[in-house]
């Protein structure tokens, strides 16, 4: 699966509902699918996406959906079990793992030899989880998470793609403009 | 008030709610009154890093939020203050247990300890040092309010000459 069309299938059933993307390619992709007031781009904060967002999930009543990589959450897989611990009903991490560091020179990540993160979820206490391979799987999986309680923790597979263009994304604006949009 | 309820009230009069942290025995002077409060939501991070990140993303929907580390945990932290917090100019208190000062009982305690102020001063971060509370409701009132106003974050550090610290 393609991360950008998966991306454009989490805008398609999201609504207007916040949505934290990984830095790089993630965050870029999610800016040529749909830019919103309500997309947190991350920039450089590696490893933290899914801590932003476990942050919002406690402190909104809506639901949060964090874009992470199999990368970036390696680098802070204490998250997984801080999400676990505090079991907030309101948030659903995608994680697309496509095994690499694709950005570093594609080197293979540790989820290319054997590590598997819907495993740690679980083990961390994590009860709504899903590995899927296409976009079928997704579309489904990703419909039950919107309807029912989490949290949710869902692997995505997906494969080596070309970039796209750098996003135009200043992160004082992006804090500002996503901020904003919940102060009514 | 003793030290610890005077920040619990500071940070109540700055309507800040989410506090993430990493334990620390003497910090859990505060963070057990914190713990007890239903006005605060007290998350327990497994790194310090992770609470800086969480406590970002509390503000970033609209509530103020706060962490508590030790000094060798901000070391921890620096990933995540200087890619998020300062280009995403998000106004977090810090509040720092300061170890390697006067006291120390453990080596591995020192290095870091007496370079996390000057780690601050080149990040242009500002810090306040509580040696004990004389006037800490005001200082600590006049810190969060610049904490506000400069959108960074502010780093209070709390000594062993202030809290007890811990003896060996």
């Amino acid at each position: 699966m393609l991360r950008f069309e998966a991306t454009q299938l989490i805008l398609k059933h999201a609504g207007d509902r916040p949505i934290v993307a990984n830095l790089g390619p993630t965050t870029d992709e999610l800016w040529h699918a749909q830019h919103r007031d309500r997309n947190f781009y991350t920039y450089g904060n590696m490893g933290l996406c899914s801590s932003l967002a476990l942050g919002m999930a406690i402190s909104t009543s809506e639901q949060v959906i964090s874009l992470d990589g199999d990368g970036s959450l390696l680098m802070n897989l204490g998250t997984i079990a801080t999400i676990g611990r505090e079991q907030p009903k309101n948030l659903i991490v995608v994680v697309w793992d496509n095994e690499m560091w694709d950005q570093t020179g594609h080197q293979q990540s540790h989820t290319a030899m054997g590590t598997d993160l819907e495993q740690v979820a679980k083990s961390c206490g994590i009860t709504h989880t899903a590995t899927v391979i296409d976009l079928e799987e997704l579309e489904t999986v990703f419909r039950t998470a919107l309807e029912g309680d989490g949290p949710w923790f869902i692997v995505a597979k997906t494969e080596q793609s070309e970039y796209m263009p750098v996003s135009p994304i200043e992160p004082e604006i992006t804090l500002y403009r996503f901020r904003n949009s919940f102060s009514s | 008030m003793n030290w610890a309820e005077i920040i619990v009230q500071a940070l109540k009069d700055w309507d800040t709610s989410l506090i993430a942290y990493v334990p620390d025995i003497s910090i859990d002077q505060v963070t057990r009154l914190i713990d007890a409060d239903p006005f605060f939501h007290l998350v327990s991070a497994t790194r310090e890093e992770e609470a800086i990140g969480i406590a970002v993303g509390a503000y970033a929907v609209g509530r103020n939020a706060a962490v508590f580390m030790q000094s060798s945990g901000f070391g921890n932290t620096l990933n995540a203050v200087t890619s998020l917090c300062i280009p995403y100019r998000t106004p977090i208190p810090m509040f720092i247990n300061m170890r390697g000062g006067p006291g120390e009982f453990n080596i591995a305690q020192v290095a870091m300890g007496r370079s996390t102020k000057p780690i601050l001063d080149v990040l242009g971060l500002v810090h306040f040092t509580f040696d004990d509370d004389h006037r800490m409701g005001e200082i600590l009132d006049g810190a969060l309010k610049l904490c506000h106003a400069g959108r960074q974050p502010v780093a209070l550090c709390l000594t062993r000459m202030l809290h007890g610290g811990k003896v060996a």
